[in-house]
């Protein structure tokens, strides 16, 4: 990134490891770097640590190995435990966690003490005007909605200008409807204070939305550091594959430099000798259909998404796929159809396939060993 | 959500928990060693003789107020909190009124309208004959009714409580999964409540194993009475100890069913939307019905005997009974109940924090060391206090600071039912976040812990207040030479049936009381709920 060049990075996790139990981490050798003005996503399904790793940069949890660095300080080891309220860090908690006793604008300024009345008059006034909160600085959390609680939990954030500020899945609360409009109206909000910012999710579409990098986990490891884009179209394991957007696996075998599989053929990207067993991960998007009088593969359902129409499609062999046509494109169940693939976008993975994940280390940033 | 930062280390706060649940527990232990290490003759004595009868008077006795409390507390708060009629606003607050009442006080009141020749009776023989007779209130339905009417409050303001915080949102889901009123009542509403009512009833058991005040004045032999009667006309403390132990296994066992109970519903206050139930109007005669039990209640509760009260005070000042002693005992009871009140919520604090924040094993176990004072019975507690305290610190004997010991452990877990509610309510995270903007542990504490949990320790101080003035036995047994409180007026003055005489300084009592009461019952302190209100 052009904005970091010359600068420590704002957050460096070496290898971090927490674990509840002795001998059962709950995250393993984490390694993961942000940069100023960056937005990071956790990405990964429930109980796979990302929580975990929030909870140990904000310094409420104890890591067993590894080390946590904020702005080049080191703050949490083995050893090191510098307390939360030292490293200026702001956080949004999934509830919110808005003081009950307190009214909004209190609420904003309460990190504020060590300033005058007027700094702080002047910080809240700012931030009511920025989060959208001006003529609610007088009410109390329960007088508020669910999105405008989460704007105060925001804004009592970015009150202290953290260094780096962690918002727990700050969507999972609110109306889905709401919630595309509250992401774009935050993604604008952390790029104009040029804020750092680390979010946790389950939802890929969030990540994807919101993310420059996006920091796949499973398990308590991490399976993949990149570039949204890049997580989408070049998954490094099946796991990420499947797990940020619909994605069939096709048995092949490499032949003559390419792959042959029962739905044709595509390039030997990694160079496997002939005669190896893969899987072909392909998107629905990748994969276009034509009705045909004939065709030995047929429509086994539509499911129609507004803005496209997805088919599940059978294979002679019953291997199931997939395909994404335009929500004007309508067939019937059963119909005959021929497969078009545009192979741009295929993936190949190594037999057998693995939902744990083997690191290819040709790509993403994989953990030193 | 337990951090693993904060199991590593034992904090500074763990210390005091663990020293200050040594000291609440040292004079149990104490009345156990002197029981356990009495000679047989002086068991088997006691087992012919006495034990049995004791121990049946005491276990009815608290089981029939338990279940007249259960049911005029949770009627009581039902209506006013589910129903609109006149003057609810009023009855409201009335209803809490009794927890100013001791039961000393209402004992001596109907002791004398009761009684034999009392004007009911008279009354009564005039309509029926001569031969006439009424409820006793020395028998067993007159001391429970005696003692139930003092004591449902405690019932009725935890579940009155409980029903505001309640989301109406519960009970309409199960409307709409098609089951009845009575049946979304039973299934969904009590089950909500159970805490609340859990918590009550051991309170009102709890003060009833241990009250002295009103089975001493209406002479019904119960496990306490026959202590102070050992210690102070027999003056055998082993006696006294053996009896205190059946006591303190009695309060014990059921101080950890109690517990277990609630273990298995804690409710942690959830975020979002809230709605209140609304209020009924139950038609002419319903309401007629609602507003005639209530008065009813009240009446027989407060009204009447305060009425008896304030129509002895005027005959008694009439007889010129203030004069500065008078002032002199005003002063002795409110500056020790307040000392001891404060002197509990600070002592109260550690423990109650630490085990509903950190619910290990050690740290439960230092909170149950507290409730473990509310076993001892007041002169039990004076007894063991005395002992401990010149053994080891003579100098004190005899001083305010002896009594004081005494107070808190026999009032802390009142206090103790009030403070934990509170801090259970706050989630981990709230603290959690005041880290993040820069506040230290202690600070976190004192802007974020302390003003959350602040109106709960308003209701428990007030509490620890209320009961203190009324305290009898340990205040009897402990007062330094000739430091005579309030309470030891109204008593010394009751047991000789001297009713004018007695009624001012109740009368002060009682209203010396109301102000802490109307704290408890006003706005702020329904602030329970005060973050989900809209």
């Amino acid at each position: 990134m052009d904005l970091a060049a010359g600068q420590s990075p704002v957050l460096e996790l070496r290898g971090i490891s927490c674990a509840y139990e002795p001998n059962r981490p709950a995250v393993e050798q984490i390694t993961l770097t942000v940069h100023q003005g960056e937005i990071l996503c956790l990405l990964g399904p429930s109980g796979c640590g990302k929580t975990t790793i929030l909870r140990a940069i904000a310094g409420f949890e104890r890591i067993t190995d590894g080390s946590i660095s904020l702005s080049g300080r080191l703050v949490s080891s083995r050893d090191v435990m510098v307390p939360t309220e030292q490293r200026h860090i702001g956080m949004v908690f999934q509830e919110y966690a808005l003081f009950p006793h307190l009214r909004v604008e209190k609420n904003i300024a309460f990190g504020l003490s060590h300033l005058s009345r007027p700094q702080q008059k002047a910080i809240v006034d700012d931030l009511l005007t920025l989060t959208g909160l001006r003529g609610l600085e007088h009410r109390y959390p329960h007088e508020l909605s669910g999105g405008q609680q989460q704007r105060v939990a925001l804004a009592r954030a970015l009150a202290l200008r953290p260094v780096l500020l962690l918002l727990d899945e700050p969507f999972s609360n609110l109306d889905p409807d709401m919630a595309s409009r509250m992401r774009q109206d935050l993604h604008a909000l952390l790029r104009q204070t040029k804020t750092t910012a680390i979010l946790v999710t389950h939802d890929h579409d969030e990540a994807f939305s919101m993310a420059d990098r996006v920091a796949v986990l499973n398990r308590g490891r991490l399976e993949q550091f990149d570039t949204p884009e890049a997580i989408y179209h070049v998954p490094t394991t099946p796991f990420v594959a499947d797990f940020v957007g619909q994605a069939d696996f096709i048995s092949g075998v490499v032949t003559n430099d390419v792959v042959t599989s029962e739905i044709g053929e595509f390039p030997n990207t990694q160079h496997l000798a002939t005669g190896t067993s893969v899987v072909v991960m392909i998107r629905p998007d990748d994969i276009h259909i034509v009705p045909t009088k004939g065709a030995d593969a047929h429509i086994l359902a539509r499911q129609f998404k507004g803005s496209e129409n997805v088919y599940t499609i059978q294979l002679p062999s019953g291997q199931i796929v997939h395909s994404s046509e335009s929500s004007l494109s309508i067939y019937q169940v059963g119909t005959a159809i021929a497969l078009r693939v545009v192979a741009t976008h295929t993936v190949l993975f190594p037999q057998p396939l693995e939902s744990s994940g083997k690191k290819d280390p040709g790509h993403g940033n994989a953990p030193p060993p | 959500m337990l951090t693993a930062t904060r199991a590593h280390a034992p904090s500074s706060l763990q210390w005091i928990s663990l020293i200050t649940a040594a000291f609440l527990v040292l004079p149990t232990c104490y009345i156990i060693y002197v029981a356990l290490t009495a000679a047989p003759t002086v068991w088997s004595r006691l087992w012919s003789t006495r034990i049995p009868e004791l121990l049946w008077n005491t276990l009815s006795l608290a089981a029939g107020v338990a279940l007249t409390t259960l049911l005029l507390g949770v009627s009581l708060a039902w209506i006013t909190v589910r129903y609109e009629f006149p003057g609810r606003r009023v009855w409201e607050w009335a209803l809490a009124l009794p927890l100013a009442m001791p039961t000393y006080v209402l004992a001596y009141v109907y002791a004398h309208l009761l009684g034999m020749g009392g004007p009911v009776e008279q009354g009564w023989q005039t309509l029926l004959g001569p031969d006439a007779r009424l409820l006793s209130p020395q028998s067993f339905v007159g001391v429970t009714l005696i003692m139930a009417l003092d004591t449902f409050p405690f019932v009725y303001l935890l579940v009155r409580g409980a029903l505001l915080n309640l989301n109406s949102s519960f009970e309409e889901v199960a409307r709409v999964c098609g089951v009845s009123l009575w049946a979304t009542l039973w299934r969904v509403t009590l089950p909500l409540i159970r805490p609340a009512i859990a918590a009550g009833l051991a309170l009102v058991i709890l003060y009833v194993i241990s009250d002295f005040g009103a089975v001493s004045l209406l002479r019904y032999q119960t496990l306490t009475y026959a202590v102070y009667q050992q210690m102070t006309s027999r003056y055998d403390h082993t006696a006294a100890s053996i009896l205190s132990l059946l006591l303190v296994v009695m309060a014990i066992i059921f101080l950890v069913t109690e517990r277990w109970f609630r273990q298995r519903s804690r409710f942690y206050q959830t975020s979002g939307r809230y709605r209140r139930a609304t209020r009924h109007h139950a038609g002419p005669a319903g309401t007629a019905l609602i507003t005639g039990y209530v008065v009813l209640v009240f009446g027989a509760a407060f009204g009447i005997p305060a009425a008896m009260l304030i129509q002895w005070s005027i005959e008694a000042i009439a007889q010129g009974a203030l004069d500065t002693r008078f002032l002199g005992f005003i002063w002795n009871s409110s500056f020790l109940s307040a000392l001891a009140a404060c002197g509990a919520v600070i002592i109260g604090l550690p423990l109650a924090y630490l085990a509903s924040r950190r619910p290990s094993r050690l740290n439960l176990a230092c909170l149950q060391a507290a409730y473990a004072g509310y076993a001892l019975p007041g002169p039990v507690a004076a007894l063991a206090v005395l002992v401990l305290f010149t053994h080891f610190v003579p100098v004190l004997y005899g001083t305010v600071a002896v009594l004081l010991v005494a107070y808190i452990l026999h009032f802390l877990p009142v206090g103790l039912q009030s403070m934990e509610p509170a801090l259970q309510q706050i989630t981990p995270n709230v603290e959690e976040v005041a880290r993040t903007l820069g506040c230290t542990t202690r600070r976190t504490l004192r802007r974020v812990t302390l003003p959350l949990i602040r109106n709960g320790f308003i209701a428990a101080w007030v509490l620890m207040f209320l009961q203190t003035m009324k305290e009898l036995p340990a205040t009897l047994l402990l007062r330094p030479v000739g430091f005579d409180t309030l309470a030891i007026r109204v008593w010394l003055e009751a047991s000789e049936e001297y009713y004018q005489l007695a009624a001012p300084a109740a009368l002060l009592i009682v209203i010396l009381s109301l102000p802490a009461l109307l704290l408890l019952v006003s706005k702020d302190w329904r602030g329970r709920d005060q973050e989900v209100v809209t």
